[in-house]
């Protein structure tokens, strides 16, 4: 918009009223003039009007908004590219003589950020598969961009970044996931995951918590359609098992398999042991191992208000 | 140019280590290859060891935040890496540890250094 004339001499051409050259115009956006305080002269005339072109009422909601021109912008994670890009043509006008379509492909834009472009496509699918939030989405992004800038990451596969970026961003959410469970929505190893986590951890410097039982009780009774008692009844079962410490060294999903499994013994919905193991990603003989460990004390590690369906001294031996 | 991986269940000497290259040499030749023994070089020494006691990795890791890392479903140790001594230590919760290092010295300092970080998180104590 044009900018008020002041006293002071601007390389721009000065536009001031011939009466009061030392007054300030007052600009008049709507009408597109600048008026004169003094007098009311109406110094300037066709100033482009900023307002929107038509008017949009907030309670009906149209498919396109008239007033944007464009996609929404993402200016945190692009590098604020403007660049136009030609379409699918829709009339007949767009096809030549032999069907296929004048102007086939769309310029390439911002070919410097296309693979980033790439990559969060691929997050956004492999988010949307396991059902991840928008929050855990746009976590993801801005760690995929901080790596893909740092550059230290370069030689790696680009999915394999974006798929530890995704194990990063639901741990730092405080919802993590297994790598196993990353591991089926992307088409990396979960060695290869697990390489790329570390690295990404020492590249950006940060650091993240020690995954817990808890975490994954929720998830993983949900699945198995066990009911609100039970899945209780198996976090405070892992909880008591760790802190007493009946299962050291095991994996926090295995001792929760484990847990779960007896919960679920000790309840009228019983579950199989390769049930569980599906669910969880354990292997079935290592809920067995680890079940081993918790059985002895499994008196103790029931909460006290659980009903038992199966008593304690009937649950299953392996 | 070979790199050996020698197995030693005595206290390394460099003489010792030197010898049992020699004999891998010989060995190779035997097979057909040409080979020289020159510049031989320890690259890299890995050392086992076991505390009295067992440790809590979850307690220290905690303690030790950026520089220890334990990641259960990777791997069941708690890798702890000692930037100017350039060893790593891989702590397990019996309570042995796997040194690496660059030379014996370097190895040896490293368990002297973990020590009583690993003493603070033992496991009847830290729970």
């Amino acid at each position: 918009m044009a900018s008020t004339s002041r006293g002071e001499s601007l390389a721009l051409p000065k536009v001031q009223c011939p009466n009061h050259p030392e007054a300030l115009l007052v600009e008049d956006y709507r009408a597109g003039d600048m008026i004169c305080p003094e007098c009311g002269l109406v110094v300037g005339d066709r100033v482009i009007d900023v307002g929107s072109e038509w008017r949009t009422f907030s309670n009906e909601k149209a498919l396109k908004d008239p007033s944007r021109v464009g996609d929404a912008q993402n200016p945190l994670l692009n590098g604020g590219d403007l660049t136009t890009m030609i379409s699918r043509g829709t009339g007949a006008a767009s096809f030549d003589e032999f069907g296929n379509s004048k102007y086939q492909n769309r310029r390439t834009m911002s070919s410097s950020d296309r693979a980033m472009l790439n990559a969060f496509k691929e997050i956004s699918t492999m988010a949307d598969r396991i059902n991840l939030p928008r929050n855990i989405v746009d976590r993801t992004n801005n760690l995929f961009k901080q790596v893909y800038e740092q550059k230290s990451l370069k030689g790696r596969a680009n999915d394999a970044i974006a798929s530890a970026c995704l194990y990063i961003a639901c741990r730092q959410e405080g919802v993590p996931r297994t790598f196993k469970e990353i591991c089926a929505v992307s088409r990396i190893s979960k060695k290869e995951i697990g390489r790329c986590f570390k690295l990404i951890l020492k590249a950006l410097e940060t650091s993240v918590d020690l995954i817990t039982t808890g975490d994954f009780m929720s998830r993983f009774c949900s699945n198995l359609g066990l009911p609100k008692q039970v899945q209780m009844a198996a976090t405070f079962i892992a909880r008591k098992a760790v802190e007493l410490d009946l299962v050291p060294g095991r994996s926090p999903i295995s001792v929760a398999a484990a847990a779960i499994y007896m919960a679920s013994q000790a309840s009228a919905e019983k579950k199989t042991q390769k049930e569980i193991g599906d669910i969880a990603g354990v292997a079935d003989v290592t809920i067995r191992q680890s079940y081993r460990l918790i059985y002895p004390r499994a008196a103790e590690l029931f909460p006290p208000d659980f009903k038992f369906d199966t008593p304690v001294d009937k649950l299953p031996q392996l | 140019r070979t790199v050996a991986l020698e197995d030693w269940s005595l206290t390394p000497l460099n003489e010792e280590a030197k010898l049992g290259a020699r004999r891998l040499a010989r060995c190779l030749q035997k097979l057909g290859f040409k080979v020289r023994f020159s510049a031989f070089r320890v690259v890299n020494v890995l050392a086992v060891c076991s505390m009295p006691f067992a440790v809590h990795l979850v307690d220290f890791t905690k303690n030790n935040r950026p520089i220890a890392s334990y990641e259960p479903e990777l791997h069941p140790a708690a890798t702890y890496r000692i930037k100017n001594l350039k060893a790593t230590v891989q702590v397990f919760s019996t309570g042995s540890l796997t040194v690496t290092g660059p030379n014996v010295q370097s190895v040896a300092s490293a368990v002297e250094y973990v020590y009583p970080l690993l003493y603070e998180c033992q496991k009847p104590r830290c729970k």
